[in-house]
């Protein structure tokens, strides 16, 4: 009935129907589910991590976990999970399956081993059973399967590069990516590591590693199994922000592709993703709160998006925002000050308290009319009151060599 | 009776919470009589600090248990709820009530010794229990004198459905126990001796009268006052009111005692006799939408010429007005539409077009042009040392409007004693 916006692109070589991938998680760990979110519309799915026999995996329940508010309450979301319990002969009988109901689709399969061999045999498995792409992980936050009990593999650049290169001997010409770790001293120490390891790219990033919270009336962790509880990996919105910034330095620093993952929660966020680097983007939270069916709205928005932007393919956004992307002694020096917007301007008067007790006190009160006013003398634009403002009727007036630029308030949707 | 309004949920509360924006120097704070730091207990609310959030409403307000069921929002705080330039005000009073309903008194009150003097109180309504609160808090001893029941117009005279005995009985106990209030159950006839014996006194005795309508057939039997029939049906009496009644007024006495008596027998015909339209009913919206939801009905537009019957009431003889224009304070004026009169059957007439004071209550003191005691800007009467609030200085009020009295007054009866020493 509509002329739908052509979202395809091609993917380290694998046609993509859009930018949109289930990620190596409990919505691709039954084969049903995985089949239920293709048909829904995602793109592709990369099949929860698997490993070989004879690593165990024991898992806790519950392990999932959550913080937020009572409006929103899953800010930021939490397991303790880890890889898949199902064999690699399962996974392989998997990716034959869905690749015969879905060739149009990535059908893609996540690995974790320890040794060489684990890890070849791995590939070489999922080679035979017709796999589009491999993903490892080096970045599990939980279970100790690297070479530090404790500690992520992408934790040790000199390890990261070892096992990359096994699994690229080992994948030849089918593409490798490599999920790693938002945590660590340098990302793009990591991402060189890869790149001369010749992999294919990196996943950007894994769960970050948290402690969801603790009740304080019993001092029990989140979550709690008899009162006692591990770190978790946490998800969801909370940490969008940490996978931009590392998806970004890595792009700034690296030649190597980026599939995003980490924190997007909708069309726009994906775009943000793909904007500072990511070629394309995982999601796992989202589907795990809002059901697969979320790929609807995904598909429209980055359409009306393309539209309005001129675009043509979802790639034409990739990295599109790195060369605004400085350091911040780079950054000019404006005449910068606050500029309300009286028309708007409610008088709830958070701007004044804000500025006066965490700020420059450059906004003054008007205690009769409820409004608020700049101290242009005193106001250095720091930005502030715009964060508090609750209907946007702050921006900031930069000016610079007598131009004048506004920038306004863009947090929230 | 069941209440009509059920308690927010914990999760209702919390999102209603967060949608408050903390104003600066908060108008719904301002807008309150007793100067509720509404921003402040909702932001306790919002951290899960309920101990908190009761401690915040029982520092600023005696009547918090009355005032998060009864108190009408729309006349204030919600009124000016920043929030309405959004979307839609807060539901201040529910999340109110949510916190009083979650929590137990905080009665780890620290109270001085009662060393700065003694004050009688007449009267143990709103205003006379929060003055009395506000001056033992301070340091004052108090007595309180009372004629007839603790608590006041609330206690007596508000429907179980909106204010439920056991929350009433709470609330006044919790006040005369805490704050160790002296409580004599008499009647004051001479305020002179009062004020010799004690270091100053606080009249609010409210309005005990209720004004008679200047027509015929108010004697027959059948014809009764309004809130002498909701303090009997309050107080667990049946009212005696027969099967078609008819209120006359448009006040909340009026929806009050209609909805009251809806409640007693849902059977009968309850009619709201009203001489101006929908529009220009006084009463609160809540409450007349609470009385409509019980099945009360009304004849709006309609005079009210006599009572008929013989020694009973048997109807009451209307004339029907229409509106025309306003007068000098904006009321809605009407006129009776000659020979439109017809008579409504009925067999029982409430009157509730209004109260006043009770003219025997101590007339030594100074009246207004209206009759009620007249006070200055201090609050004291024309006699030094005795000082007067609430309705029977301002007429008929809310009960938060009593609460203001009662701690100004304690301010200035403070102040009075201080500098009398």
């Amino acid at each position: 009935m509509y002329r739908e916006h052509d979202l395809s692109y091609d993917f380290l070589g694998i046609h993509l129907e859009n930018p949109f991938i289930l990620s190596a998680a409990p919505p691709t760990d039954e084969l049903d589910m995985a089949i239920d979110g293709l048909k829904a519309g995602w793109a592709g799915v990369v099949l929860k991590t698997t490993s070989v026999e004879s690593n165990p995996v024991n898992l806790k329940y519950p392990m999932m976990s959550s913080f937020g508010t009572a409006a929103h309450k899953l800010w930021g979301l939490g397991n303790i999970d880890l890889i898949s319990q199902y064999h690699i002969d399962e996974i392989c009988e998997r990716v034959t399956t869905l690749k015969r109901m879905f060739p149009t689709k990535m059908i893609a399969a996540s690995i974790m081993g320890s040794q060489k061999e684990d890890w070849q045999s791995l590939v070489w498995q999922l080679k035979k059973a017709g796999v589009d792409l491999v993903e490892c992980s080096f970045s599990c936050p939980q279970g100790s399967m690297g070479e530090a009990p404790g500690r992520m593999l992408a934790q040790s650049v000199e390890a990261t590069e070892k096992v990359a290169r096994w699994v690229k001997e080992a994948a030849r010409d089918t593409p490798v990516l490599i999920k790693i770790t938002p945590q660590v001293t340098d990302i793009v120490e990591v991402a060189r590591a890869l790149k001369r390891a010749g992999v294919d790219g990196v996943t950007a990033s894994n769960s970050v590693p948290a402690l969801i919270g603790v009740d304080v009336e019993t001092l029990e962790p989140r979550p709690s199994l008899f009162g006692e509880g591990a770190y978790s990996g946490m998800t969801g919105m909370a940490i969008k922000p940490l996978t931009l910034r590392t998806i970004a330095e890595i792009a700034r620093n690296v030649d190597i592709t980026v599939s995003g993952n980490g924190g997007a929660y909708s069309w726009s966020d994906a775009v943000e993703l793909m904007a500072v680097g990511a070629s394309n983007v995982q999601f796992c939270t989202l589907p795990m709160h809002h059901g697969f069916g979320t790929i609807r709205d995904l598909k429209s928005g980055l359409a009306d998006y393309l539209d309005r932007k001129g675009c043509a393919s979802p790639l034409d956004i990739v990295g599109k925002a790195l060369k605004n992307i400085k350091g911040q002694e780079e950054l000019v020096a404006p005449c910068s000050h606050s500029d309300i917007d009286l028309d708007k301007c409610i008088g709830c008067g958070n701007c004044f308290r804000a500025c006066s007790d965490g700020a420059h006190r450059a906004i003054l009160w008007d205690a009769e009319k409820r409004q608020p006013s700049v101290d242009a003398e005193k106001c250095p634009g720091c930005g502030q009151c715009m964060q508090v403002c609750p209907v946007n009727a702050i921006r900031m007036k930069e000016e610079l060599d007598g131009k004048v630029h506004y920038f306004e308030f863009k947090g929230t949707r | 009776m069941e209440e009509f309004e059920k308690t927010l949920t914990r999760q209702q509360a919390a999102i209603e919470a967060e949608r408050c924006l903390y104003c600066y120097d908060a108008p719904c704070q301002a807008k309150c009589p007793a100067h509720v730091p509404v921003p402040e207990f909702i932001q306790s609310i919002r951290s899960g600090n309920l101990h908190g959030a009761r401690t915040v409403l029982q520092m600023s307000h005696p009547f918090i248990e009355t005032c998060g069921r009864i108190c009408p929002e729309e006349a204030f705080c919600q009124s000016v709820c920043t929030r309405s330039k959004i979307d839609a005000p807060l539901r201040i009073r529910e999340l109110h009530r949510f916190v009083t309903d979650s929590t137990d008194p905080f009665d780890r009150m620290e109270l001085p010794e009662t060393t700065l003097g003694r004050v009688a109180i007449v009267g143990a309504g709103p205003a006379g229990l929060a003055c009395a609160r506000e001056l033992r808090v301070r340091g004052f001893s108090c007595d309180v004198f009372e004629a007839r029941q603790m608590g006041g117009v609330p206690s007596q005279e508000v429907s179980t459905h909106r204010y439920p005995r056991e929350v009433d009985e709470r609330e006044v106990r919790f006040l005369t126990s805490t704050f160790a209030v002296h409580v004599r159950t008499e009647r004051v006839t001479d305020l002179k001796l009062l004020v010799a014996a004690y270091d100053a006194v606080f009249v609010a005795t409210g309005l005990s009268s209720e004004s008679d309508m200047n027509i015929e057939g108010t004697e027959l039997v059948g014809v009764h006052h309004a809130r002498e029939l909701l303090r009997k049906m309050k107080s667990g009496e049946i009212s005696g009111a027969g099967n078609r009644v008819g209120v006359i007024g448009g006040g909340n006495v009026a929806i009050e005692v209609a909805s009251m008596l809806r409640e007693e027998d849902p059977t009968r015909d309850v009619t709201v006799v009203y001489r101006r339209g929908i529009k220009e009913l006084k009463a609160f919206k809540k409450e007349i939408e609470e009385a409509t939801t019980l099945g009360v009905t009304y004849q709006f537009l309609a005079i009210p010429n006599k009572v008929v019957g013989n020694d009973h009431v048997e109807g009451l003889e209307v004339t029907q007005a229409h509106l025309c224009g306003e007068d000098e304070s904006g009321r809605c004026r009407f006129e009776p539409l000659p020979g439109s009169s017809f008579i409504i059957p009925l067999d029982t007439v409430v009157v509730a077009i209004g109260q006043r004071i009770d003219e025997s209550v101590f007339p030594g003191l100074a009246r207004s042009e209206s009759g009620l005691i007249s006070v200055g800007e201090n609050m004291q009467t024309s006699m030094p040392g005795a000082y007067a609030g609430g309705d029977v200085v301002h007429g008929a009020q809310t009960v938060v409007e009593a609460v203001r009295d009662g701690k100004k007054a304690a301010e200035q009866i403070a102040a009075f004693v201080a500098g009398g020493k």
